[in-house]
Formats: structure tokens, C-alpha cells, sequence
């Protein structure tokens, strides 16, 4: 009867952890590892119902590109609250206008409710507000992308700069190459629990290893 | 479930003290309503004025009032039931309005609440250009007891973060209450002295009305906007309920904080997953 059972999920278990300033730290794993709750654990979002999380500094967890972002509010409205939103004071938000005005390159549809725009000019703006940030720990999901071809290579440079503005970093993502070129250590997630941990290389190929395995088993 | 106090407390300040964030979320929220209207919010003030002047006189003749005391105590009257009803229902849903956020931010739930408060002040004060035109008309006096219309209406914002906090929460556990909610207060308006007179009831009757306290919210605002004082027994009431009802939502609030995000994930895995049974345990 198994509509009389308890589903019980258990995300993460036995994991254990300590991130330093200067640390990039890359989350690798298959689908369902675990590695999405990781990072919502290390953001404050969703508190472990058993064990402890210690935080010291600002977090800024990007998960989507535009937390808050409303479709009737203009783009010039949305870059403020957002803003707002992912921690930064009206000052700061000022500031950094000009720079999103140009990376967007949207110009005067910034004036226009954000419902009118693209898909794409969509997703242009939501990255430029959410990498126009200075965070202390950054949380980064591999969903945030820019889409667009033609953006592809500026949104990489910008999530780099904003990388490289950030004290620490965790990064959950499929990509070896992005966990290579941009962490210092790994650790490699299997059904919640910490499989690997160690250098990018070794965990990467700690993963390799693991999926062949399972392929193997599964043919 | 263990509560854990300090995180609700500093949710709570944290919330409260930052008017920027809800200053803005409610004035946005009130922009949005004026967009592609040309009177915006003024629409609902309308047709609650043309509710309480057509109503009002019709009443007034049916029950042999005068028309220029029962227009300003209904128009009062509705305005503040407007305000506390929409409060209470809105609240019902501030959280799972707000998934979005709360599923990928840190961030004082307390803002939320204080944002739909907020909003609804706003609203009110469109609403009171109709009470000016009835107060003009009826010449309601303006007396010394006029001025309790702040401490009134501090109190009811004081408790309606309480209300929408509490209501928010339980709702993004239990969808039904929401329905409940709204049941309640379509009979609530009925039985609470808005569109009568506590005094038209008789004397036999009047404990009916001292022991509802959605009256005494009413009646802390209502009672200065017609120059009168409310009376010490509806302080005392919505005093006392502002104080046990804080007590009670920063309880429930201490336990059940952090497994709100849970909840409000529960609904996604409960509508694909058909027969499975998920409870707030931990679902994902």
C-alpha cells in the first residue's frame, strides 16, 4: 500500500565540510547526488534537520538569475529591487547602473515593463543585475548562464570577474572544464554523501571512474 | 520540533527594521495597481463608495436612522473592515506568493508581512477620501478622542504582522486554511457591528458583541475617525490580543521557520508524486 507510506528523503547525510577565504570549491556529482541542497544548505535557505551550519560573512546565493523580478515593474524598477534583494544598498545599486545599462545593452527598453522584453533580453538583464554583485561567499548554481550566442562570451567574462570579486566560492556543476578552470578543490556528491574530496583533477576523475562503474552495472 | 527562539526574534527586528525593503515591495505593488488604469486603486475606493452611499441610505430608511449618523458610522465602519479583512486574507498567501524568493534567498520572512501591512494602509488612505466626503456631509465633529486614530491604527498594523505571519506560515503548510479563512470572515462581516449598531441589538445581547474582538479592532479606529473615544474594554481586548497573539505566532514561528522552504517545496513533489503521502518532514 504504498500510498499509506511515508516517502522519506534523504538529501545529504554524513557530510562535513570548512570553507576558508580564498577557497573555490567545485561540486560535482550526478543528477539527484545532492548537490543543489548542498549549495541551498550552504545559502541559509533550507536549515539541515540534523547537524550544524556556520557561516561567517555575507552569502550570496544565485540560483536563478533575477530573485524578485516582477513583469510589470520596469527594467530600471527591477534592477532595484533585485538589487535590493540580493543584498546591496541603494548607493551601491546606483553605482553599478551604468555598468548594467551597458552590459544588457538594452538601452531604453529599460524604461519599458520588463514583460515586454525577449526571452533573451530577459535573461540579460537578470544576469547583469545578479553578477553585478560584490559577494563575500559565492554561491553559484551552473543554471546561470546567458543563454544568447552572441553573449555567451561577454556573460563568461562577467561571471569570471565576479568570481574573481568573491572571497570564497562553491560552484555546483556538470562542466569539468568550469570546475577546472575555476575552483582549487572538489568534492564529489553520490546519493548525499561526500563520495571524494580533494584536488579538481582527482575528484574529477574520482567521478569518471564512478559513472563508468555504474554504467557497467546497469549494461 | 525544538524552537529556536533567536532565529525568529532576529527574523522578527531584522523584518521590522527594514522599511526600505517592505517600503518599496508595498509602494511597487501599489504602482503596479495604477498601471494601465487611469484611477488604479481609486476603482475599488469607488465602488465602495457607491456601495456605502447606496446601502447606507437605503439602511438608514429601512431601520429609521438618520442618514447622517448611520452614513459616517457604515462608511468608518467598512473602511477599517476593508482594510483588516484584505490583511487577513492577503496573509494567507504572502508566503507562497513569495516561493520564488524564499526558495533561494536568506532572508527575514518578517518583510513579507510588513509589506502586505503596508500596502493595505496605503489603500486605506485612498478609501478615506470617502469618509471625508461623508464626514463633510454628515459633519462629523472633529474632537480631542479624533486623535486616537494613530494609537488605533498602530495597533491594528502591530497585529496585523502577527496575523499575516501566522496565517502565512500555516498556509504554506495547509492550503485549506486559506479557504477557511475566507469563509470565516464572510460571516464575520455579518455578525461583527459594521453594518448595524452594537446598540440596535439590545441589551440582552451585548456580551455577543464584547466578546468578538474582531469588533474591538474595528472599533479602535473606527470610534476616533467619528470623534468618539473606544472604549476601555476594546483597548484592553486588542491590547491583550496583540500581546498573545505575538506570543503565540513567535512560538510556532520558532519552531517552523526553517521548514518553511520544505513546505513550500512539499507542494511541487506532492502534485507530481500522486499517491505518495509527504509530510513536513524533510521532503525534496
Amino acid at each position: 500500500m504504498p500510498h499509506h507510506q511515508r516517502v522519506t528523503v534523504r538529501a545529504l547525510e554524513n557530510l562535513s565540510l570548512t570553507l576558508k577565504h580564498g577557497d573555490r570549491l567545485g561540486i560535482v556529482g550526478h543528477n539527484g547526488a545532492g548537490k543543489s541542497t548542498l549549495l541551498r544548505v550552504c545559502a541559509g535557505v533550507c536549515e539541515p534537520c540534523q547537524g550544524r551550519v556556520n557561516i561567517e560573512g555575507h552569502v550570496s546565493p544565485l540560483f536563478t538569475t533575477s530573485p524578485g523580478l516582477d513583469g510589470d515593474d520596469s527594467g530600471y524598477e527591477n534592477i532595484i529591487t533585485c538589487g535590493l534583494f540580493l543584498g546591496m544598498t541603494r548607493n551601491e545599486i546606483n553605482r553599478k547602473i551604468a555598468d548594467i545599462e551597458q552590459f544588457t545593452e538594452l538601452g531604453d527598453y529599460l524604461s519599458l515593463p520588463v514583460r515586454t522584453y525577449s526571452t533573451g533580453m530577459l535573461v540579460r538583464l537578470g544576469f547583469a543585475i545578479a553578477t553585478a554583485i560584490d559577494p563575500e561567499i559565492l554561491i553559484l548554481d551552473e543554471g546561470l548562464g546567458a543563454g544568447d550566442a552572441r553573449f555567451a562570451e561577454r556573460a563568461k567574462k562577467r561571471v569570471d570577474a565576479l568570481i574573481e570579486r568573491s572571497s570564497i566560492l562553491v560552484l555546483a556543476s556538470h562542466s569539468d572544464l568550469l570546475i577546472q578552470s575555476m575552483c582549487n578543490r572538489a568534492i564529489l556528491l553520490n546519493r548525499g554523501s561526500m563520495a571524494a574530496s580533494g584536488g579538481v583533477d582527482e575528484v574529477i576523475e574520482a567521478y569518471h571512474e564512478m559513472s563508468a562503474k555504474q554504467a557497467e552495472g546497469i549494461s | 520540533m525544538t524552537p529556536q527562539y533567536h532565529v525568529a526574534l532576529s527574523d522578527i527586528t531584522h523584518g521590522l527594521i527594514d522599511w526600505r525593503m517592505w517600503g518599496r515591495l508595498g509602494w511597487q505593488e501599489t504602482k503596479r495597481r495604477y498601471r494601465r488604469t487611469m484611477i488604479g486603486p481609486f476603482w475599488t475606493t469607488l465602488s465602495l463608495g457607491i456601495f456605502i452611499f447606496t446601502l447606507g441610505l437605503l439602511w438608514a430608511q429601512l431601520w429609521k436612522q438618520d442618514p447622517k449618523s448611520y452614513l459616517p458610522f457604515l462608511c468608518s465602519g467598512m473602511l477599517v473592515w476593508v482594510m483588516l479583512s484584505t490583511i487577513i486574507t492577503e496573509g494567507c498567501a504572502v508566503f507562497t506568493a513569495a516561493e520564488g524568493l524564499i526558495k533561494q534567498l536568506r532572508f527575514p520572512y518578517t518583510l513579507l508581512a510588513c509589506s502586505v501591512v503596508w500596502r493595505n494602509f496605503i489603500v486605506f488612505l485612498h478609501n478615506l477620501l470617502i469618509f471625508i466626503l461623508v464626514a463633510i456631509y454628515a459633519q462629523v465633529p472633529l474632537t480631542r478622542h479624533s486623535f486616537l486614530v494613530v494609537p488605533g491604527l498602530l495597533l491594528v498594523f502591530l497585529n496585523g504582522i502577527w496575523v499575516v505571519t501566522l496565517l502565512g506560515l500555516l498556509c504554506s503548510r495547509f492550503r485549506d486554511i486559506q479557504q477557511i479563512v475566507t469563509s470565516i470572515l464572510q460571516v464575520a462581516m455579518f455578525v461583527t457591528p459594521i453594518l448595524w449598531t452594537a446598540q440596535q441589538l439590545g441589551p440582552r445581547f451585548t456580551k455577543f458583541v464584547d466578546y468578538n474582538f474582531l469588533f474591538h479592532y474595528v472599533e479602535i479606529v473606527r470610534a476616533p475617525l467619528l470623534g468618539q473615544a473606544p472604549s476601555d474594554w476594546s483597548w484592553f481586548v486588542t491590547v491583550v490580543g496583540t500581546v498573545l497573539g505575538w506570543g503565540f505566532t513567535l512560538y510556532l514561528f520558532s519552531c517552523f521557520r526553517r521548514r518553511m522552504p520544505y513546505w513550500l517545496w512539499g507542494a511541487v513533489v506532492l502534485a507530481s508524486l500522486v499517491r505518495a503521502n509527504i509530510t513536513g518532514e524533510f521532503p525534496i
